[in-house]
């Protein structure tokens, strides 16, 4: 994990220490929209555990969330809902775009669905109608990778 | 009704089996008088076609007949033929309390209303007086189609956003709508229509 | 305009209802909360933790399935259609294809496997819908390990769905004349080691749920409806049956030649969210019966009627033949057109009488799908059924209705 050659060393330890710590604990959001939802929820029973992965704690309220994973079609009345879900969670947050109706609309070219990412910002999007259970622990594996990168997670080194 | 045979092989599912209420008609159309446009036995059941100023004598006569629940209020658009609107009612008949399983007896039964409003401001009466679930279902007509329910408590928008402009179920409405909402950047201009295929 | 002070001066009873609106709260639930199954806000007029008023707010998922079906060709409507109640894809798919076929006249002449596996499938999803609501249901009230059994059972539903359809969700196989393939060889095996291991797990939760106390304390006289009421609010499927009423969609009219299935229909006299629960929990067991039978009845045969200008010829034919290449052709780029009419098709759904008033112009295209939802009626009735209750109630109340939001927005 390279910031620069005079970055000191303990400060590239502390964030590799805190980028550990924050990609192991990713608490999503309890955020059901549609269908997804369903394979959602799959996620955390016993076939496809997620908390091998800490993330298995959905934490209802937005204050204690570090991950909101829009899972299902978003829909006209719902958009300023998700908008003030995001800005309800703390920093760093992060949006998983589950399913093809969350990242382009999906099946439904009509004038109801929304694509998400147009009015959030999001880390990963995850294709397939409803994706797999699979599909979605290999987005959040993406996600870990992320975090573990650096970038929203870096404390430290932000001018550097 | 034809008895399914023992055999596996030639066991067939049975024709879709209509309770026959064609003594029903008469009788509705009586009640509504005027108002009455057509009726007929469809191959799912017995419907009657009639102006909305025959509606509440209509349901009245199906409520003393036994129908006593409100399936679904529905509507279609047929433009550009005229009458345009379609709002039909299903109304179903059930023996309470005996096997509905047993044919021999009394047997559940269903029948439809298809009420044709006017086309440029369409008003039919609303059940919501009488009819405890007919609330959600005419608010939703109103929301999707514009038809106006009078005597409606509560006619606002249901499934759409409070402040959208037009009926989105309606022909002359395009299936992607008229302008995106959140479009990065914006867009300029009316959506790009689909393309026949 | 008395103020609180007043209230109480006049009377020492502090449990008074209030005197005015503005001793009450107006509190909103949801969109996004843990238990309401999805997107539902209802506003909630409390005094204190007692509602006084509730009204649902639906639409937050509202996603134009009518609208766009119209859009489809007949046969391509059909992954649209899934998507509407999506904890029971195949119940959705199987009303528009019964529907499309009463139009086309051609129910008589489905293949007698089609039916039997249409029924089976049904059934399955029927067990997949409702373990999915008795873990929601038991972890919204407190018994969250129930999540997990009910998880795992349905996992090994979703994985024959997987082995014979290819998706685990929104299959889309019921097609318009039967279905899209036959099973492949060693579905039996399966659906026998499933048949074998289902009601040993359903006594398993049965046992720790149905006689609870804490369960019973939450459930019993909460909700309450009676019959004529649920009547008279439409109410359809478990919550009807919950309070006595013997409908049944598969009995009172039959499709797919459920008629020739021995099956009982459970009802409850209770008609409140306790006699739900036990309802469903039966209905499981019913269904169970029903692909027991079907898999003893297993016919041959084919799973597609044998007319081709509905159903896409086999694709070894389409390589030396033709006409089969022409009607494929054909069947892909234009469709079929389905006879001028209407008709009104009703499947018993796991939350009820779901039915599709579809109405046909005579072209490739449906004209109208209306959707009869099951939810959108059933959660009506939440207006009826939670003011006096606690808060805490209104989310027992909610599901023990089991609404599905797909369907009630569409």
């Amino acid at each position: 994990m390279e910031i620069g050659p005079q970055a000191p060393f303990m400060t590239t330890k502390l964030d590799e220490f805190i980028a550990w710590a924050q990609k192991s604990a990713i608490w999503p959001m309890t955020m059901g929209l549609a269908c997804c939802a369903i394979e959602m929820m799959s996620i955390v029973s016993p076939r496809y555990d997620t908390s091998r992965f800490g993330a298995e704690v959905f934490r209802s309220s937005p204050r204690q969330s570090d991950l909101m994973i829009i899972s299902g079609r978003v829909a006209n009345k719902m958009i300023p809902v998700l908008k003030q879900l995001y800005a309800q969670m703390p920093d760093p947050k992060y949006v998983i775009s589950m399913g093809a109706c969350a990242s382009s609309g999906g099946v439904f070219d009509n004038y109801a669905i929304v694509p998400c990412d147009n009015f959030l910002p999001v880390d990963v999007y995850v294709p397939g109608c409803p994706p797999s259970p699979d599909a979605l622990i290999y987005a959040l594996m993406q996600l870990r990778r992320e975090i573990e990168a650096g970038g929203k997670s870096r404390v430290l080194a932000r001018n550097a | 009704m034809p008895e399914p045979s023992a055999s596996a092989d030639q066991v067939r599912p049975a024709v879709y089996e209509r309770r026959s209420t064609a003594e029903l008609i008469p009788q509705i159309a009586a009640a509504v008088g005027e108002s009455f446009l057509d009726a007929s036995s469809e191959q799912d059941m017995d419907e009657l076609a009639l102006r909305p100023d025959g509606l509440k004598a209509a349901v009245a006569a199906l409520r003393a007949a036994g129908f006593g629940l409100l399936l679904d209020i529905g509507v279609t658009d047929h433009s550009p033929l005229a009458p345009r609107f379609e709002v039909s009612y299903h109304f179903l008949k059930m023996a309470a309390g005996s096997r509905a399983g047993d044919r021999t007896d009394v047997s559940p039964a269903r029948f439809r209303l298809r009420v044709f409003p006017d086309d440029a401001n369409p008003r039919v009466p609303s059940l919501t007086g009488s009819w405890p679930n007919a609330d959600w279902p005419e608010r939703e007509a109103y929301d999707l189609f514009g038809i106006q329910f009078d005597g409606h408590p509560n006619l606002r928008r249901i499934l759409m956003p409070e402040d959208w402009q037009g009926y989105p179920l309606r022909k002359d409405y395009p299936l992607r709508g008229f302008d995106r909402r959140f479009v990065p950047g914006g867009r300029l201009g009316a959506v790009p229509p689909l393309k026949e295929s | 305009m008395s103020t609180p002070a007043d209230v109480f001066a006049s009377s020492p009873d502090v449990t008074l209802a209030p005197a005015d609106e503005r001793d009450t709260l107006v509190l909103s639930m949801g969109p996004q909360h843990p238990s309401t199954h999805g997107v539902l806000q209802v506003m909630l007029r409390l005094d204190g933790e007692t509602v006084l008023a509730a009204e649902p707010e639906i639409g937050y998922l509202h996603t134009g399935i009518e609208k766009q079906a119209e859009n489809l060709m007949w046969q391509q409507a059909v992954t649209v259609v899934d998507r509407a109640d999506y904890l029971a894809p195949l119940s959705n798919s199987l009303c528009y294809v019964l529907a499309a076929e009463r139009l086309l006249g051609i129910t008589d002449r489905i293949p007698l496997r089609a039916n039997v596996l249409r029924v089976m499938f049904a059934e399955l999803t029927r067990i997949a819908s409702h373990l999915v609501w008795l873990g929601t249901h038991a972890m919204d009230l407190g018994a969250q390990s129930i999540f997990m059994y009910a998880f795992e059972m349905r996992e090994r539903i979703l994985e024959i769905m997987e082995f014979v359809t290819g998706a685990r969700m929104h299959q889309s196989w019921f097609r318009i004349g039967g279905l899209a393939i036959d099973v492949p060889a060693g579905f039996l095996e399966k659906i026998g080691a499933l048949l074998d291991a289902f009601p040993e797990r359903l006594r398993d939760m049965r046992a720790i749920l149905e006689e609870n106390i804490i369960i019973k304390d939450r459930l019993i006289g909460v909700g309450k409806l009676s019959a004529e009421e649920s009547i008279a609010w439409g109410l359809t499927g478990p919550a009807l049956r919950a309070a006595g009423v013997r409908y049944d969609v598969r009995k009172a009219f039959p499709y797919s030649g459920y008629e020739t299935y021995d099956f009982d229909v459970p009802t409850h006299a209770g008609g409140d969210c306790y006699a739900r629960f036990v309802v469903r929990l039966n209905e499981m067991h019913e269904a169970w019966r029903i692909i027991k039978q079907a898999a003893e009845k297993f016919p041959g045969g084919p799973v597609v009627i044998d007319d081709r200008k509905i159903v896409p010829p086999p694709k070894t034919e389409i390589q030396h033949s033709m006409e089969a290449l022409i009607h494929h052709f054909k069947l892909v780029s234009a469709g079929f057109n389905v006879p001028e009419g209407h008709v009104y098709q009703a499947v018993e759904s796991p939350r009820g009488e779901l039915g599709l008033y579809v109405t046909s112009a005579g072209g490739n295209k449906p004209w109208r799908v209306r959707w009869r939802p099951a939810s959108f009626y059933n959660l009506q009735a939440l207006k009826r059924m939670a003011p006096g209750n606690l808060i805490a109630d209104v989310v027992a109340i909610i599901g023990s209705l089991d609404p599905v939001f797909g369907e009630v927005d569409r």
